[in-house]
């Protein structure tokens, strides 16, 4: 038994899937964000394991330093988003993001 | 430029592989619980728990400075962030949402795209290549990525200010009969 690059891979598709999931299923702004976050996780694992695995492009730190500029694009888009919810909430006194249709 | 370096191998130790499958199950495992769970409280631990479990794997498969990134800025500006908002929002109570049908369509949608994932997955033939193992990550940060890196500094500083801004402040007072 061996950890290699489609072990990775793949938990990272199903991480991929599950914040598609809470995108496409769930009603609240905040459940919604995690799910964003949890796709921009998704792909940055992929990077890592590619690099580490034998795809990386120059050397093998490349595609960690991709994971973190899309770990602060994440946490930023989280922030943006948050603000977004928080001004829902003051409105219509609910955090669904269909809030505003009565 | 030819690439000089050592053919990448993959991780046979058996405690590490061990670990790297609990993670990675945990990770999973986690992340549905989040987005599962009605409660949003506990929705947010969990993601913050996800979060951790990342970090633990980038600890298995990459540099140490992407584990204390992700452990000590993302994880910590993330759940900041949640908890400000939660605590000026709906605070402890649950989002009681019944199964509805935005649950059919968003369980078909993430089997599709799963189902695509684990076709692509299973169908392509990745080419492994050496891979030169060059300056560490921090020198490959301030070398190659000096703008991106200040980007990110200042992306970061202003979403740490928030989520800190929003700890600060007092939580607005609930409504009778709420």
């Amino acid at each position: 038994m061996n950890v290699g690059l489609n072990l990775v891979l793949a938990a990272s598709a199903a991480l991929f899937a599950v914040g598609a999931f809470a995108v496409v299923a769930r009603r609240s702004a905040v459940l919604m964000l995690i799910g964003t976050q949890f796709m921009f996780m998704a792909g940055s694992i992929a990077f890592v394991a590619f690099a580490r695995f034998g795809l990386g492009a120059v050397n093998a730190t490349a595609g960690a330093a991709v994971a973190i500029f899309v770990g602060a694009t994440a946490v930023a888009e989280l922030a943006v988003g948050l603000a977004m919810a928080a001004l829902i909430y003051r409105e219509h006194r609910s955090l669904a993001v269909d809030a505003d249709r009565g | 430029m030819p690439l000089i370096g050592a053919l990448p191998q993959p991780i046979t130790s058996a405690p590490l592989v061990i670990l790297i499958y609990a993670v990675l199950l945990l990770m999973v495992a986690s992340a549905l619980a989040s987005v599962l769970l009605r409660s949003t409280v506990i929705a947010t631990g969990a993601f913050a728990a996800t979060m951790v479990l990342v970090a633990l794997l980038y600890l298995t498969i990459a540099p140490f400075l992407l584990f204390a990134v992700q452990l000590l800025v993302f994880t910590t500006v993330s759940a900041a962030l949640l908890v400000g908002v939660l605590r000026r929002t709906t605070g402890l109570e649950s989002t009681q949402e019944p199964f509805s049908r935005e649950w059919i369509v968003g369980t078909a949608a993430t089997a599709a795209v799963l189902a695509l994932l684990v076709v692509i997955l299973a169908s392509t033939s990745w080419p492994v290549r050496p891979v030169n193992a060059g300056a560490g990550l921090g020198a490959t940060l301030t070398n190659t990525y000096v703008v991106g890196l200040a980007v990110l500094v200042v992306i970061l500083a202003s979403a740490a200010l928030g989520g800190g801004l929003l700890l600060a402040a007092p939580t607005p007072a609930r409504p009778r009969g709420r």
